[in-house]
């Protein structure tokens, strides 16, 4: 029973055999399999169905899941509660009507376990039940009431659970049960449990909640237990490992196009608490070795680390990360944090960051957010250079940048105008209000401040909405730029309608030129300050442009740099750009270089992407790098691993996602899927199974910056 | 990251006294610069053909390079648009070379730092004075050295010094890399007698140096050293070869002289009972 590597590295070996066993059958598709036996419940006996206003159809749904989701209780299982509906494995509610799911589910957002564990449910009921008797007789009277029905369906769910448990035999997941997750944890045993029931139940519902600062939460309930003798450091293992487990009940095999491991279950570890003091603790570590030895990649896990995190955390972390799979990645949290306050979230709530799932920075528990990823570079070749027509002119480069910071600038414009429209009205007063959205109060009840305000958590529930434009396609759009200003401006080796001609050629007739604009210069992320300097100036621009769009709304308006991979869809669209590429070449992801010319090794690499005044970019700028196995081999290797790592937090980063991989395994893997059915890639920002991408994602991932150090 | 511990930052010094077969650097055994031409990278643009001493001429297609004639100026470097003539070696400053290192700063923790290579460093007069230049500005340094010179004068300024010790057999040695070992040895006992750190570098070539006697003596070596933190094995590789392509040689890389998997564990065998 072997959980691979892509080093042939041999995981260590901690946990009980049959938790082991329990692992390997979960990553086998064992439940996954199982969940799609019952893919969702039906709503067409309900009397009336289709005369329900959308909150009442919503409530009935929930109720109908609850009641009648199967029950599964796997045999050996530490913790209980299970998401066995296989529709939710779609990101939709899995209640269906007249054959078609009615509701779609939420994701991108990371719910509110601080208060689940810490004061439980029974604190939520309270405050709607208060809320109820605010609102009733007002227009806010139906969402409260949901929020009472959709608890009362909770209750329900809770109930089946107890009663198969007790009928299994299973008294202490039974006894562990009966409290949480109503009243606080009392217990590190119950604390994981209280978790997992929660999120179990937002899954069931079809969500993709993500979960945060586990380790944080965790961290007094494993102090005290071990102090007072009733825990171990081993049986603490088993426990999370169980969660871990648990979180596989989705895994069914499959090619999924961007990948199966993709439910954005985030967790964040490490870093400072809202009095700047740092929190890492057993249970952090404890995470580090659960991943080493399950190599399970469904919990993504970033680290926030700072100038002072201990040697001893690098260290374990670039040991897990050398076994590759992508499952860890690292923030440099005081940058992250100085976004956030010069954003102007107060400092304590900006200590408190995690990500939505993905790895997009946000304020958990209490944020509604959404990000928009635009193709930047088809603003410049379409907008500023007309797709190169001839009419297109400018006499310096200064004039090219600004025209095309002025397209940018009513791009941005028109699409916070058009997501007003869809989500917001504007009343006669001149104020903005919310428009009625899809119901959700499933996780209404587990965000801030939903039940208090008796606003749904799409409607003005939530303290912080965000909407994020995303640059995407930086590195391109940055290269492009720096290409004409040196061709043309600079080297003067061609006129600029001349260069527009043959850019509009597709490069068909001046391949001299081509080759010159590929190997002559040395674009973003080759610490080359000529080419940087562009991208730091234009981040800095973007940065601004978001900001005066901001206060028009109840949204919020930061920006962000990511592709998560739909280079590949703009592929198509794309046109020649002038640092040599053709026409419809995939290009950079994320805030990383163009492929292939980034030839100055990791650490230049870093350089280049940390010259970006990132904090101005509150939701983040994500940097992938790939690593050769060969460096990161034996103690020298490790050492390497975390001066990069050291780097990054020394240089000012914001988000890098670091995997180990070799090309030549990816492109084995691709021969022979089933010799490598659990190797996991970091792909953008989740990692996949890799045999479980199709051809054109898994291509993109075997072509994305690999960065061989030392020849 | 694989020239010494943590990340380091390699700076390459042309010339060398030695000729071995095996060399994966030819490029560095001249001390002067040199021009490497790629026939594959060359898309026959004509572009190198301003070259005012000739050396560039053209049959259609067909590139002919007159290396007789180049006197290294670098103009069809400038003009080249693949990178198919390149000229290899430039003249720094030890304040030029300084600021390069320093820009991985951030990166060197306690354990990164410089590594010199090349080449044979020491060929180079002024490589002590950058060594010593290196530790004025607190950067922690190794030196890939084959012996040939004299490094007393280095050793306050090198925290290790990663050695050549190619082979034990001393007619072996002069006929596979045109010198005897006798002075290397000699330099490598005066570098330890004067307290230098050194882990030795052995290249295992097949048919060469393979055999018990060698790796005897080499677990004798390290056993008689001072402060010597043990051997890294390097069996040879036949990647050099196509290097020698680009100065206009043909590909001396030989297969044959790739050690078996059993030769290297035998090799380590006998290292690790030095330890």
């Amino acid at each position: 029973m072997e959980f691979s590597c892509v080093n042939g590295i041999k995981r260590p070996v901690r946990l009980s055999e049959a938790t082991r066993k329990f692992a390997y059958e979960s990553l086998g598709h064992k439940y996954g399999l199982m969940t799609k036996e019952t893919m969702s419940v039906s709503l067409d006996e309900i009397e009336g169905f289709e005369s329900f206003t959308p909150i009442k159809k919503y409530d009935a749904a929930i109720m109908k899941i609850a009641s009648e989701a199967p029950v599964r209780i796997c045999d050996g299982e530490l913790i209980s509660g299970a998401a066995t509906l296989g529709t939710a494995i779609s990101h939709q509610i899995p209640a269906t009507y007249n054959g078609k799911p009615v509701f779609m589910s939420l994701s991108h957002l990371t719910a509110d376990f601080e208060t689940v564990v810490f004061k439980g449910v029974n604190y939520i009921r309270a405050n709607a039940c208060s809320s109820y008797e605010k609102y009733k007789g007002t227009d806010k009277e139906e969402f409260a009431k949901s929020c009472l029905n959709c608890l009362d369906a909770f209750d329900i769910w809770h109930k089946r659970y107890l009663e198969a448990l007790k009928e299994k035999g299973c008294t202490d997941n039974y006894n562990n049960l009966c409290n949480v997750p109503y009243k606080p944890a009392a217990s590190f045993y119950e604390a994981v449990q209280s978790i997992w029931f929660v999120f179990a139940f937002m899954r069931l519902c079809g969500n993709w909640p993500g979960i945060g600062r586990i380790d944080k939460f965790l961290a007094p309930f494993y102090k005290s237990d071990v102090e007072k003798g009733v825990l171990t450091e081993e049986r603490a293992r088993e426990i999370l490992a169980h969660f871990f487990i648990k979180g596989c009940e989705w895994i069914c095999g499959g090619n999924y196009g961007s990948g199966d491991a993709q439910h954005y279950q985030n967790l964040v570890i490490s870093g400072i608490n809202e009095d700047g003091e740092d929190i890492t603790n057993p249970v952090t570590y404890l995470i580090l070795d659960i991943i080493e030895e399950l190599g399970i990649s469904d919990f993504p896990t970033t680290v926030r680390l700072n100038k002072n995190s201990p040697d001893k955390l690098l260290y374990r972390v670039a040991e897990v990360m050398r076994l590759g799979g992508g499952v860890l990645a690292v923030y440099d949290e005081e940058n992250v944090i100085k976004a956030m306050t010069e954003y102007g979230y107060d400092l304590c709530e900006a200590r408190r960051f995690a990500n939505d799932g993905c790895w997009e920075v946000q304020v958990p528990g209490k944020t509604n957010f959404c990000y928009i990823p635009t193709d930047f570079l088809q603003i410049l070749q379409k907008n500023t250079l007309k797709s190169y027509d001839n009419s297109v002119a400018f006499d310096s480069f200064d004039a090219l940048y600004n025209a095309y910071l002025d397209d940018v600038k009513a791009f941005c414009e028109g699409l916070l105008s058009s997501v007003l429209q869809n989500n917001m009205l504007k009343c006669e007063d001149g104020v903005w209000a919310w428009r009625k959205n899809i119901p959700c109060t499933v996780i209404s009840l587990f965000e801030q401040d939903c039940v208090g305000r008796g606003l749904s958590y799409l409607e003005g529930g939530a303290v912080y909405n965000v909407i994020s434009p995303h640059v995407g396609g930086l590195a391109d759009t940055v290269n492009s730029l720096y290409a004409i200003k040196k061709l043309v401006f600079d080297d003067k080796k061609i006129g600029f309608a001349d260069l527009m001609r043959v850019l509009s050629e597709n490069w068909e007739n001046d391949e001299a030129l081509r080759q010159y604009a590929l190997n002559k210069y040395e674009y973003y992320g080759n610490d080359n300050d000529e080419a940087d300097m562009i991208c730091r100036r234009f981040l800095s621009d973007f940065a601004d442009i978001c900001d005066s769009l901001n206060g028009r709304s109840g949204y919020i308006f930061p920006g962000g740099v990511s592709t998560f991979g739909r280079q590949l869809e703009w592929s198509p669209h794309r046109l020649a750009c002038a640092s040599g590429r053709k026409q419809g070449e995939i290009l950079a992801a994320n805030a990383s270089p163009t492929p292939g010319t980034d030839r100055q090794g990791a650490t230049a690499l870093i350089r280049s992407y940390c010259k970006n005044e990132l904090h101005k970019l509150p939701v983040g700028a994500a940097l992938d790098i790939r690593l050769l196995p060969s460096c990161t081999k034996g103690d020298e290797g490790l050492d390497a691993l975390v001066s990069l790592l050291r780097g990054f937090v020394n240089l000012g980063g914001f988000f890098m996602q670091p995997d180990v991989a070799d090309a030549e395994i990816l492109k084995a893997a691709q021969e022979n899927p089933k010799d490598y059915q659990n190797l996991s890639v970091r792909v953008s920002g989740w990692n996949a199974r890799f045999v479980t991408l199709n051809k054109e994602w898994q291509d993109m991932v075997i072509q994305q910056n690999e960065c061989g150090c030392g020849y | 990251m694989h020239d010494g511990p943590g990340v380091r930052t390699t700076v390459f010094l042309k010339g060398c006294p030695l000729r071995c077969l095996w060399c994966h650097n030819p490029e560095m055994q001249s001390a002067g610069k040199e021009l490497l031409y790629s026939s594959k990278k060359c898309i026959g643009c004509q572009a190198c053909v301003t070259c005012k001493n000739g050396v560039h001429t053209f049959k259609g297609l067909e590139h002919d390079i007159d290396r007789a004639k180049c006197i290294r100026c670098g103009e069809c470097e400038k003009n080249c648009p693949t990178g198919a003539t390149q000229i290899c070696g430039r003249e720094m400053t030890i304040a030029g070379i300084i600021k390069e290192i320093k820009k991985d700063e951030a990166f060197y923790g306690g354990q990164g730092g410089v590594t010199l290579s090349g080449g044979e460093p020491f060929l180079q007069k002024n490589a002590v004075k950058l060594l010593k230049a290196c530790k004025e500005q607190g950067i922690n340094t190794a030196v890939e050295t084959c012996g040939y010179y004299d490094v007393t004068e280095a050793v306050p300024y090198v925290d290790l010094f990663l050695w050549d010790l190619k082979d034990t057999n001393e007619k072996r040695h002069k006929k596979y890399t045109g010198v005897s070992n006798k002075r290397i040895l000699e330099n490598l006992y005066k570098a330890d007698e004067a307290g230098a750190k050194i882990r030795l570098r052995c290249i295992l070539v097949n048919g060469v140096n393979t055999n018990k006697e060698h790796y005897k003596k080499v677990s004798d070596t390290v056993k008689s050293l001072k402060n010597c933190s043990g051997v890294d094995v390097l069996p040879y590789h036949a990647y050099g070869g196509a290097k020698a392509e680009l100065l206009g040689l043909s590909d001396n890389g030989d297969k044959t002289l790739i050690p078996t998997e059993e030769q290297i564990k035998q090799f380590k065998e006998y290292i690790n009972k030095s330890r």
